[in-house]
Protein backbone atom coordinates (compact mmCIF):
# COMPACT_ATOMS: atom_id res chain seq x y z
CA UNK A 1 0.00 0.00 0.00
CA UNK A 2 2.52 2.40 0.48
CA UNK A 3 4.17 1.29 -2.08
CA UNK A 4 1.03 2.09 -4.21
CA UNK A 5 0.89 5.73 -2.53
CA UNK A 6 4.46 6.82 -3.58
CA UNK A 7 3.61 5.77 -6.75
CA UNK A 8 0.58 7.73 -6.88
CA UNK A 9 2.64 10.64 -5.25
CA UNK A 10 4.45 12.21 -7.97
CA UNK A 11 2.21 11.45 -11.10
CA UNK A 12 -0.38 13.27 -8.84
CA UNK A 13 2.09 16.01 -8.03
CA UNK A 14 3.45 16.42 -11.79
CA UNK A 15 -0.35 16.07 -13.28
CA UNK A 16 -1.81 19.01 -10.57
CA UNK A 17 1.31 21.60 -11.61
CA UNK A 18 0.59 20.89 -15.34
CA UNK A 19 -2.96 20.88 -14.60
CA UNK A 20 -3.26 24.53 -13.24
CA UNK A 21 -2.54 25.03 -16.74
CA UNK A 22 -4.73 25.06 -19.38
CA UNK A 23 -3.10 22.40 -21.64
CA UNK A 24 -3.32 18.81 -19.56
CA UNK A 25 -1.52 16.58 -21.73
CA UNK A 26 -1.58 12.83 -20.75
CA UNK A 27 0.84 11.76 -23.57
CA UNK A 28 3.52 13.98 -22.77
CA UNK A 29 3.13 13.14 -19.10
CA UNK A 30 3.21 9.02 -19.57
CA UNK A 31 6.37 9.80 -22.05
CA UNK A 32 7.85 12.31 -19.35
CA UNK A 33 8.06 9.62 -16.95
CA UNK A 34 8.74 6.83 -19.06
CA UNK A 35 11.92 8.51 -20.96
CA UNK A 36 15.28 9.82 -19.42
CA UNK A 37 16.05 12.99 -17.61
CA UNK A 38 18.90 15.14 -17.11
CA UNK A 39 18.07 16.07 -13.62
CA UNK A 40 16.42 13.60 -10.97
CA UNK A 41 12.70 14.72 -9.66
CA UNK A 42 12.12 14.30 -5.77
CA UNK A 43 8.87 13.63 -4.53
CA UNK A 44 6.04 16.67 -3.90
CA UNK A 45 8.30 19.36 -5.64
CA UNK A 46 7.99 19.90 -8.96
CA UNK A 47 10.65 22.41 -9.87
CA UNK A 48 13.92 20.60 -7.43
CA UNK A 49 15.08 18.11 -8.84
CA UNK A 50 18.68 16.22 -7.38
CA UNK A 51 22.26 17.95 -10.22
CA UNK A 52 23.18 15.13 -12.14
CA UNK A 53 26.45 15.95 -14.78
CA UNK A 54 25.81 16.46 -18.14
CA UNK A 55 29.10 15.73 -20.30
CA UNK A 56 29.11 16.78 -23.74
CA UNK A 57 31.51 16.93 -26.67
CA UNK A 58 30.13 20.23 -28.89
CA UNK A 59 30.93 20.36 -32.48
CA UNK A 60 34.38 21.29 -32.60
CA UNK A 61 35.37 18.40 -30.31
CA UNK A 62 36.13 20.18 -26.48
CA UNK A 63 34.49 18.72 -23.90
CA UNK A 64 32.08 20.33 -21.63
CA UNK A 65 30.93 19.30 -18.18
CA UNK A 66 28.31 20.88 -15.68
CA UNK A 67 25.72 20.45 -13.52
CA UNK A 68 22.14 19.23 -15.02
CA UNK A 69 20.79 22.15 -12.48
CA UNK A 70 22.27 25.13 -14.91
CA UNK A 71 20.38 23.98 -17.70
CA UNK A 72 16.69 24.73 -15.42
CA UNK A 73 13.74 26.19 -16.56
CA UNK A 74 15.16 26.40 -20.36
CA UNK A 75 18.66 28.23 -19.14
CA UNK A 76 21.39 27.79 -21.29
CA UNK A 77 25.16 27.30 -20.12
CA UNK A 78 28.43 26.93 -22.25
CA UNK A 79 26.15 27.18 -25.40
CA UNK A 80 23.57 24.44 -24.17
CA UNK A 81 20.07 24.46 -23.69
CA UNK A 82 17.55 21.76 -23.48
CA UNK A 83 15.11 21.88 -26.51
CA UNK A 84 11.39 22.02 -26.38
CA UNK A 85 9.79 20.73 -29.18
CA UNK A 86 11.65 19.54 -32.40
CA UNK A 87 13.93 16.80 -33.58
CA UNK A 88 15.57 16.61 -30.17
CA UNK A 89 12.62 17.83 -27.58
CA UNK A 90 13.81 17.12 -24.42
CA UNK A 91 17.65 16.73 -25.51
CA UNK A 92 20.57 19.29 -24.48
CA UNK A 93 21.38 20.73 -27.91
CA UNK A 94 23.99 23.32 -28.93
CA UNK A 95 24.08 25.94 -31.65
CA UNK A 96 26.52 26.32 -34.27
CA UNK A 97 25.86 29.25 -36.75
CA UNK A 98 22.20 29.54 -36.06
CA UNK A 99 21.76 26.10 -36.63
CA UNK A 100 20.09 23.46 -33.85
CA UNK A 101 22.64 20.14 -33.58
CA UNK A 102 22.85 17.54 -31.12
CA UNK A 103 26.05 17.22 -29.24
CA UNK A 104 27.62 13.75 -28.44
CA UNK A 105 25.84 13.38 -24.95
CA UNK A 106 27.67 11.15 -22.61
CA UNK A 107 25.72 12.83 -19.30
CA UNK A 108 25.08 10.97 -16.14
CA UNK A 109 21.23 11.20 -16.93
CA UNK A 110 19.02 9.99 -14.62
CA UNK A 111 18.81 6.27 -16.15
CA UNK A 112 22.97 6.37 -15.78
CA UNK A 113 22.50 7.41 -12.34
CA UNK A 114 19.75 4.53 -11.99
CA UNK A 115 21.95 2.07 -13.94
CA UNK A 116 24.59 2.54 -11.23
CA UNK A 117 22.86 2.11 -8.39
CA UNK A 118 21.08 -1.05 -9.73
CA UNK A 119 24.88 -2.45 -10.65
CA UNK A 120 25.59 -1.52 -6.92
CA UNK A 121 23.06 -2.95 -5.48
CA UNK A 122 24.08 -6.32 -7.80
CA UNK A 123 27.30 -6.11 -5.98
CA UNK A 124 25.92 -5.77 -3.02
CA UNK A 125 23.85 -8.89 -3.36
CA UNK A 126 26.46 -10.87 -4.69
CA UNK A 127 29.17 -9.70 -2.37
CA UNK A 128 26.95 -10.29 0.97
CA UNK A 129 26.35 -13.96 -0.71
CA UNK A 130 30.76 -14.42 -0.90
CA UNK A 131 30.85 -12.41 2.57
CA UNK A 132 28.70 -15.08 4.53
CA UNK A 133 30.73 -18.24 3.18
CA UNK A 134 33.89 -16.32 4.10
CA UNK A 135 32.34 -15.76 7.75
CA UNK A 136 30.21 -19.38 8.21
CA UNK A 137 31.56 -21.71 5.90
CA UNK A 138 29.96 -23.95 4.80
CA UNK A 139 26.92 -23.42 6.44
CA UNK A 140 23.65 -22.14 4.59
CA UNK A 141 23.17 -18.45 4.55
CA UNK A 142 20.03 -17.29 6.21
CA UNK A 143 17.86 -14.26 5.76
CA UNK A 144 18.01 -12.07 2.94
CA UNK A 145 21.54 -13.98 2.06
CA UNK A 146 19.66 -17.31 1.90
CA UNK A 147 16.83 -15.66 -0.78
CA UNK A 148 19.83 -14.39 -2.50
CA UNK A 149 21.80 -17.21 -3.02
CA UNK A 150 18.37 -19.57 -3.55
CA UNK A 151 17.95 -16.87 -6.72
CA UNK A 152 21.69 -18.07 -7.67
CA UNK A 153 20.93 -21.99 -7.24
CA UNK A 154 17.41 -21.47 -8.80
CA UNK A 155 19.04 -20.02 -12.07
CA UNK A 156 22.42 -22.46 -12.29
CA UNK A 157 20.73 -25.20 -11.29
CA UNK A 158 17.47 -25.15 -13.13
CA UNK A 159 17.84 -23.28 -15.85
CA UNK A 160 22.01 -22.88 -16.67
CA UNK A 161 23.47 -26.19 -15.57
CA UNK A 162 20.77 -28.78 -17.60
CA UNK A 163 20.53 -26.76 -20.65
CA UNK A 164 24.70 -25.84 -21.31
CA UNK A 165 25.83 -29.07 -19.27
CA UNK A 166 29.52 -29.21 -19.27
CA UNK A 167 29.83 -25.53 -20.77
CA UNK A 168 27.36 -24.25 -17.98
CA UNK A 169 30.63 -22.67 -15.66
CA UNK A 170 31.86 -21.15 -18.62
CA UNK A 171 28.58 -19.06 -19.56
CA UNK A 172 26.76 -19.14 -16.11
CA UNK A 173 28.50 -15.65 -14.47
CA UNK A 174 27.35 -13.67 -17.90
CA UNK A 175 23.73 -15.39 -17.68
CA UNK A 176 24.26 -14.53 -13.75
CA UNK A 177 24.54 -10.74 -13.96
CA UNK A 178 22.32 -10.55 -16.97
CA UNK A 179 19.66 -11.65 -14.53
CA UNK A 180 20.32 -10.38 -11.43
CA UNK A 181 21.02 -7.04 -13.23
CA UNK A 182 17.33 -6.99 -15.11
CA UNK A 183 15.94 -8.03 -12.10
CA UNK A 184 17.33 -5.10 -9.61
CA UNK A 185 16.84 -2.84 -12.44
CA UNK A 186 12.78 -4.25 -12.95
CA UNK A 187 12.29 -3.83 -9.15
CA UNK A 188 13.79 -0.62 -8.90
CA UNK A 189 12.14 0.94 -11.80
CA UNK A 190 8.88 0.12 -9.41
CA UNK A 191 9.84 2.44 -6.79
CA UNK A 192 8.93 6.00 -7.26
CA UNK A 193 10.83 8.43 -5.38
CA UNK A 194 14.64 8.18 -5.38
CA UNK A 195 17.11 5.29 -5.55
CA UNK A 196 14.02 4.12 -8.10
CA UNK A 197 11.39 5.58 -10.53
CA UNK A 198 13.97 5.16 -13.85
CA UNK A 199 12.41 3.18 -16.17
CA UNK A 200 15.44 1.31 -17.14
CA UNK A 201 14.44 -2.07 -18.30
CA UNK A 202 11.54 0.15 -20.04
CA UNK A 203 13.97 1.62 -22.07
CA UNK A 204 15.24 0.47 -25.47
CA UNK A 205 18.71 1.14 -25.04
CA UNK A 206 19.98 -1.02 -21.98
CA UNK A 207 17.85 -3.94 -23.09
CA UNK A 208 19.25 -3.58 -26.91
CA UNK A 209 22.72 -3.58 -25.05
CA UNK A 210 21.80 -6.59 -22.79
CA UNK A 211 20.33 -8.07 -26.06
CA UNK A 212 23.10 -7.07 -27.78
CA UNK A 213 25.71 -9.18 -25.26
CA UNK A 214 23.81 -12.32 -25.79
CA UNK A 215 24.04 -11.93 -29.93
CA UNK A 216 27.55 -11.69 -29.76
CA UNK A 217 28.65 -14.41 -27.49
CA UNK A 218 26.02 -16.41 -29.38
CA UNK A 219 27.75 -15.70 -32.51
CA UNK A 220 31.40 -15.30 -31.35
CA UNK A 221 31.49 -18.25 -29.71
CA UNK A 222 29.16 -20.54 -32.06
CA UNK A 223 30.47 -23.88 -33.29
CA UNK A 224 30.82 -25.62 -36.35
CA UNK A 225 27.61 -27.27 -35.36
CA UNK A 226 25.61 -23.82 -35.10
CA UNK A 227 26.99 -22.48 -38.73
CA UNK A 228 26.23 -26.03 -39.68
CA UNK A 229 22.50 -25.64 -38.95
CA UNK A 230 22.61 -22.19 -40.39
CA UNK A 231 24.26 -22.37 -43.45
CA UNK A 232 23.40 -25.79 -44.49
CA UNK A 233 20.50 -27.51 -42.13
CA UNK A 234 19.16 -31.28 -41.99
CA UNK A 235 16.36 -30.68 -44.65
CA UNK A 236 15.32 -31.74 -47.43
CA UNK A 237 18.01 -30.27 -50.32
CA UNK A 238 15.73 -28.55 -52.61
CA UNK A 239 14.68 -26.23 -49.79
CA UNK A 240 18.47 -24.89 -49.12
CA UNK A 241 20.16 -25.90 -52.98
CA UNK A 242 19.19 -24.00 -55.85
CA UNK A 243 17.51 -21.31 -53.66
CA UNK A 244 19.05 -20.83 -50.09
CA UNK A 245 15.65 -20.80 -48.77
CA UNK A 246 16.55 -22.33 -45.07
CA UNK A 247 19.81 -20.09 -45.19
CA UNK A 248 17.46 -16.78 -45.78
CA UNK A 249 15.44 -18.16 -42.93
CA UNK A 250 18.22 -18.99 -40.51
CA UNK A 251 20.56 -16.16 -41.30
CA UNK A 252 17.23 -14.24 -40.69
CA UNK A 253 16.54 -15.72 -37.31
CA UNK A 254 20.38 -14.75 -36.34
CA UNK A 255 19.25 -11.31 -35.97
CA UNK A 256 15.30 -11.74 -34.67
CA UNK A 257 16.55 -13.77 -31.71
CA UNK A 258 18.46 -10.94 -29.92
CA UNK A 259 16.22 -8.50 -31.11
CA UNK A 260 12.92 -10.55 -29.94
CA UNK A 261 15.01 -10.44 -26.57
CA UNK A 262 15.35 -6.72 -26.78
CA UNK A 263 12.17 -5.96 -27.60
CA UNK A 264 10.32 -8.46 -25.33
CA UNK A 265 12.25 -7.05 -21.93
CA UNK A 266 11.10 -3.40 -23.12
CA UNK A 267 7.89 -3.74 -24.48
CA UNK A 268 6.84 -6.20 -20.98
CA UNK A 269 8.20 -3.46 -18.75
CA UNK A 270 7.34 -0.31 -20.48
CA UNK A 271 3.78 -1.61 -20.82
CA UNK A 272 3.94 -2.14 -16.84
CA UNK A 273 4.61 1.39 -16.01
CA UNK A 274 2.30 2.71 -18.84
CA UNK A 275 -0.57 1.17 -17.64
CA UNK A 276 0.34 2.45 -13.71
CA UNK A 277 1.24 5.98 -15.24
CA UNK A 278 -2.18 5.92 -17.41
CA UNK A 279 -4.68 4.16 -14.89
CA UNK A 280 -3.40 7.21 -12.39
CA UNK A 281 -3.87 9.93 -14.79
CA UNK A 282 -7.65 8.56 -15.34
CA UNK A 283 -8.41 10.23 -12.14
CA UNK A 284 -7.03 13.79 -13.62
CA UNK A 285 -8.78 12.96 -17.08
CA UNK A 286 -12.17 12.71 -15.33
CA UNK A 287 -11.71 15.32 -12.65
CA UNK A 288 -13.80 17.73 -15.26
CA UNK A 289 -16.86 15.53 -15.20
CA UNK A 290 -17.57 16.04 -11.51
CA UNK A 291 -16.94 15.19 -7.88
CA UNK A 292 -18.83 12.18 -8.34
CA UNK A 293 -17.15 10.51 -11.07
CA UNK A 294 -13.60 11.60 -9.89
CA UNK A 295 -14.04 9.52 -6.59
CA UNK A 296 -15.30 6.63 -8.82
CA UNK A 297 -12.65 6.70 -10.42
CA UNK A 298 -10.01 7.29 -7.78
CA UNK A 299 -10.99 4.26 -6.06
CA UNK A 300 -10.92 2.42 -9.72
CA UNK A 301 -7.41 3.46 -10.53
CA UNK A 302 -6.12 3.25 -7.55
CA UNK A 303 -7.27 -0.27 -7.13
CA UNK A 304 -6.34 -1.49 -10.19
CA UNK A 305 -3.06 0.43 -10.04
CA UNK A 306 -2.10 -1.66 -7.20
CA UNK A 307 -2.86 -4.68 -8.51
CA UNK A 308 -0.87 -3.56 -11.91
CA UNK A 309 2.11 -2.85 -9.55
CA UNK A 310 1.87 -6.21 -7.60
CA UNK A 311 1.30 -7.99 -11.36
CA UNK A 312 4.45 -5.98 -12.39
CA UNK A 313 6.56 -6.71 -9.22
CA UNK A 314 5.69 -10.49 -10.64
CA UNK A 315 6.76 -9.78 -14.27
CA UNK A 316 10.24 -8.12 -13.03
CA UNK A 317 11.13 -11.62 -11.95
CA UNK A 318 9.37 -13.56 -15.06
CA UNK A 319 10.67 -11.26 -17.64
CA UNK A 320 14.31 -11.16 -15.99
CA UNK A 321 13.97 -15.32 -16.30
CA UNK A 322 12.67 -15.49 -19.36
CA UNK A 323 16.12 -13.08 -20.09
CA UNK A 324 18.25 -15.26 -18.81
CA UNK A 325 16.54 -18.68 -19.51
CA UNK A 326 16.28 -17.90 -23.35
CA UNK A 327 19.84 -16.08 -23.48
CA UNK A 328 21.16 -19.40 -22.16
CA UNK A 329 18.74 -21.04 -24.87
CA UNK A 330 20.31 -18.96 -27.69
CA UNK A 331 24.08 -19.67 -26.47
CA UNK A 332 23.54 -23.58 -25.53
CA UNK A 333 22.58 -24.03 -29.33
CA UNK A 334 25.40 -22.14 -30.62
CA UNK A 335 28.18 -23.72 -28.19
CA UNK A 336 26.83 -27.20 -27.07
CA UNK A 337 27.16 -30.28 -29.07
CA UNK A 338 23.88 -31.54 -29.84
CA UNK A 339 24.13 -34.86 -28.63
CA UNK A 340 26.14 -34.05 -25.36
CA UNK A 341 23.66 -30.98 -24.95
CA UNK A 342 20.46 -33.89 -24.93
CA UNK A 343 22.13 -36.32 -22.94
CA UNK A 344 22.41 -33.38 -19.91
CA UNK A 345 19.01 -32.06 -20.56
CA UNK A 346 18.16 -35.66 -19.81
CA UNK A 347 20.18 -36.29 -16.99
CA UNK B 1 9.47 8.21 -30.69
CA UNK B 2 12.12 9.22 -28.03
CA UNK B 3 11.13 5.82 -26.35
CA UNK B 4 11.71 3.79 -29.38
CA UNK B 5 15.16 5.01 -30.33
CA UNK B 6 18.00 4.20 -28.21
CA UNK B 7 19.72 7.10 -26.95
CA UNK B 8 23.68 6.78 -27.33
CA UNK B 9 24.93 7.84 -24.51
CA UNK B 10 22.69 5.91 -22.32
CA UNK B 11 24.02 2.65 -24.86
CA UNK B 12 27.30 3.47 -23.81
CA UNK B 13 26.66 4.00 -19.97
CA UNK B 14 25.28 0.64 -20.29
CA UNK B 15 27.52 -1.14 -21.70
CA UNK B 16 30.06 0.38 -19.77
CA UNK B 17 28.24 -0.41 -16.35
CA UNK B 18 27.52 -4.02 -17.66
CA UNK B 19 30.53 -5.01 -18.42
CA UNK B 20 32.23 -3.42 -15.48
CA UNK B 21 28.99 -5.44 -13.18
CA UNK B 22 30.82 -8.51 -15.40
CA UNK B 23 33.93 -8.43 -14.68
CA UNK B 24 33.95 -8.06 -10.96
CA UNK B 25 30.78 -10.38 -10.36
CA UNK B 26 32.57 -13.08 -12.68
CA UNK B 27 35.78 -12.79 -11.18
CA UNK B 28 34.62 -12.68 -6.77
CA UNK B 29 31.08 -13.40 -7.00
CA UNK B 30 29.60 -15.99 -8.83
CA UNK B 31 32.35 -18.71 -9.19
CA UNK B 32 32.65 -18.39 -5.70
CA UNK B 33 29.16 -19.14 -5.16
CA UNK B 34 28.31 -21.95 -7.76
CA UNK B 35 31.46 -23.43 -6.19
CA UNK B 36 29.92 -23.10 -2.72
CA UNK B 37 26.58 -24.47 -4.11
CA UNK B 38 28.01 -27.64 -5.37
CA UNK B 39 30.36 -28.18 -2.45
CA UNK B 40 27.32 -28.20 -0.21
CA UNK B 41 25.19 -30.45 -2.46
CA UNK B 42 27.76 -33.08 -2.53
CA UNK B 43 27.93 -32.88 1.01
CA UNK B 44 24.66 -33.05 2.24
CA UNK B 45 24.40 -35.94 -0.99
CA UNK B 46 27.90 -37.88 0.74
CA UNK B 47 25.99 -37.17 4.31
CA UNK B 48 22.71 -38.67 3.13
CA UNK B 49 24.13 -41.92 2.12
CA UNK B 50 26.55 -41.78 5.10
CA UNK B 51 23.61 -42.13 7.08
CA UNK B 52 21.96 -44.53 4.76
CA UNK B 53 24.69 -46.75 5.56
CA UNK B 54 25.26 -45.71 8.76
CA UNK B 55 21.18 -46.90 9.69
CA UNK B 56 21.88 -50.05 7.60
CA UNK B 57 24.70 -50.98 9.23
CA UNK B 58 22.89 -50.39 12.86
CA UNK B 59 20.06 -52.63 11.58
CA UNK B 60 22.16 -55.23 10.72
CA UNK B 61 23.99 -54.41 14.45
CA UNK B 62 20.49 -55.05 15.63
CA UNK B 63 19.95 -58.49 13.90
CA UNK B 64 22.91 -59.30 14.90
CA UNK B 65 22.82 -58.77 18.34
CA UNK B 66 19.39 -60.23 18.21
CA UNK B 67 20.59 -63.69 16.58
CA UNK B 68 23.55 -63.78 19.24
CA UNK B 69 21.13 -63.52 21.82
CA UNK B 70 18.79 -66.06 20.56
CA UNK B 71 21.68 -68.79 20.60
CA UNK B 72 22.66 -67.46 24.06
CA UNK B 73 19.63 -68.63 24.93
CA UNK B 74 19.62 -71.66 23.16
CA UNK B 75 22.65 -72.52 24.76
CA UNK B 76 21.94 -71.51 28.14
CA UNK B 77 18.82 -74.05 27.81
CA UNK B 78 20.73 -77.01 26.33
CA UNK B 79 23.45 -76.72 28.76
CA UNK B 80 20.53 -76.61 31.48
CA UNK B 81 19.00 -79.78 30.57
CA UNK B 82 22.75 -81.14 30.21
CA UNK B 83 23.00 -80.37 33.77
CA UNK B 84 19.83 -81.94 34.35
CA UNK B 85 20.87 -84.91 32.79
CA UNK B 86 24.06 -85.10 34.89
CA UNK B 87 22.06 -84.77 37.92
CA UNK B 88 19.68 -87.58 37.08
CA UNK B 89 22.12 -89.60 36.08
CA UNK B 90 24.25 -89.11 39.04
CA UNK B 91 21.33 -89.92 41.60
CA UNK B 92 20.90 -92.87 39.68
CA UNK B 93 24.61 -94.03 39.70
CA UNK B 94 24.51 -92.93 43.18
CA UNK B 95 21.37 -95.20 43.78
CA UNK B 96 22.69 -98.09 42.31
CA UNK B 97 26.38 -98.29 43.64
CA UNK B 98 24.25 -98.20 47.01
CA UNK B 99 22.17 -101.05 46.13
CA UNK B 100 25.11 -102.86 45.23
CA UNK B 101 27.20 -101.72 48.69
CA UNK B 102 24.03 -102.46 50.70
CA UNK B 103 23.45 -106.10 49.12
CA UNK B 104 27.11 -106.40 49.81
CA UNK B 105 26.54 -105.93 53.67
CA UNK B 106 23.27 -107.85 53.62
CA UNK B 107 25.17 -110.72 52.05
CA UNK B 108 27.89 -110.68 54.34
CA UNK B 109 25.61 -110.21 56.74
CA UNK B 110 23.05 -113.08 55.92
CA UNK B 111 26.46 -115.40 55.45
CA UNK B 112 27.42 -114.65 59.14
CA UNK B 113 23.84 -115.48 60.53
CA UNK B 114 23.70 -118.71 58.31
CA UNK B 115 27.25 -119.53 59.21
CA UNK B 116 26.41 -118.63 63.16
CA UNK B 117 22.84 -120.65 62.59
CA UNK B 118 24.49 -123.89 60.86
CA UNK B 119 27.21 -123.69 64.17
CA UNK B 120 24.57 -123.30 66.49
CA UNK B 121 22.56 -125.86 64.96
CA UNK B 122 25.46 -128.55 64.91
CA UNK B 123 26.19 -127.60 68.92
CA UNK B 124 22.68 -128.27 69.11
CA UNK B 125 22.06 -131.25 67.03
CA UNK B 126 25.46 -132.66 69.67
CA UNK B 127 23.65 -131.32 72.41
CA UNK B 128 20.34 -132.32 71.73
CA UNK B 129 21.71 -135.85 70.55
CA UNK B 130 23.94 -135.79 73.53
CA UNK B 131 20.82 -135.16 76.15
CA UNK B 132 18.81 -137.91 73.89
CA UNK B 133 21.27 -140.68 74.15
CA UNK B 134 21.56 -139.98 77.96
CA UNK B 135 17.85 -140.05 78.10
CA UNK B 136 17.12 -142.99 75.75
CA UNK B 137 19.95 -144.85 77.88
CA UNK B 138 17.88 -144.24 81.07
CA UNK B 139 14.60 -144.95 79.35
CA UNK B 140 16.05 -148.02 78.12
CA UNK B 141 17.90 -149.05 81.28
CA UNK B 142 14.51 -148.70 82.99
CA UNK B 143 12.04 -150.44 80.51
CA UNK B 144 14.18 -153.48 79.44
CA UNK B 145 14.60 -154.45 82.68
CA UNK B 146 12.17 -157.53 81.84
CA UNK B 147 12.48 -160.02 79.33
CA UNK B 148 9.53 -159.83 77.48
CA UNK B 149 9.63 -156.05 77.72
CA UNK B 150 13.28 -156.57 75.66
CA UNK B 151 11.08 -159.19 73.24
CA UNK B 152 7.97 -156.89 72.69
CA UNK B 153 10.43 -153.73 71.68
CA UNK B 154 12.21 -156.34 69.46
CA UNK B 155 8.95 -157.50 68.10
CA UNK B 156 7.53 -153.65 67.83
CA UNK B 157 10.92 -152.64 66.08
CA UNK B 158 10.90 -155.76 63.59
CA UNK B 159 7.26 -154.21 62.55
CA UNK B 160 8.34 -151.24 62.04
CA UNK B 161 10.86 -152.57 60.01
CA UNK B 162 8.67 -154.43 58.13
CA UNK B 163 6.19 -151.99 57.71
CA UNK B 164 9.13 -149.34 56.36
CA UNK B 165 10.09 -151.41 53.73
Amino acid sequence: MALAALLLAMPAQAAVTEGEGEDFNPKEIIFHHLGDAYGWEVPFSHSQRIPLPVIVRDCQGSWHIFSSNRLNDGASYDGFYIAHGGEYSGKVVGEQDGVQYRPLDLSITKDVAALWIAALVVLLIGFSVTRWYKKHNMKAPRRWTASFEFLVEFMYMSVIRPTLGSKAKTYAPYLLTAFFFIFVMNLLGLVVIFPGGANLTGNVAVTLVLALCTFFITNLRGNKHYWKEIFWPDVPVWLKCPLPIMQAIEVFGVFTKPAALCVRLFANMMGGHMIVIVLTLLIFIFAKFGPAVTGGITVFSVLFSLFMLLLDTLVSFIQAFVFTMLSTLFISMAVCDPHEGHDEAEA
Amino acid sequence: MELFTPELGLVFWMFVTFALLFLILAKFAWPVIIKMLEERADMIDKGVVYAQNAKEQLDNAKSEAASYIAEARKQQAEILREADKMKTQIIEEAKAAATVEAKKVMDAANLAIEQARKASEKQLRQEVSAFALGIAEKVVRENLASESAQTKLVDKLLNEVENKN
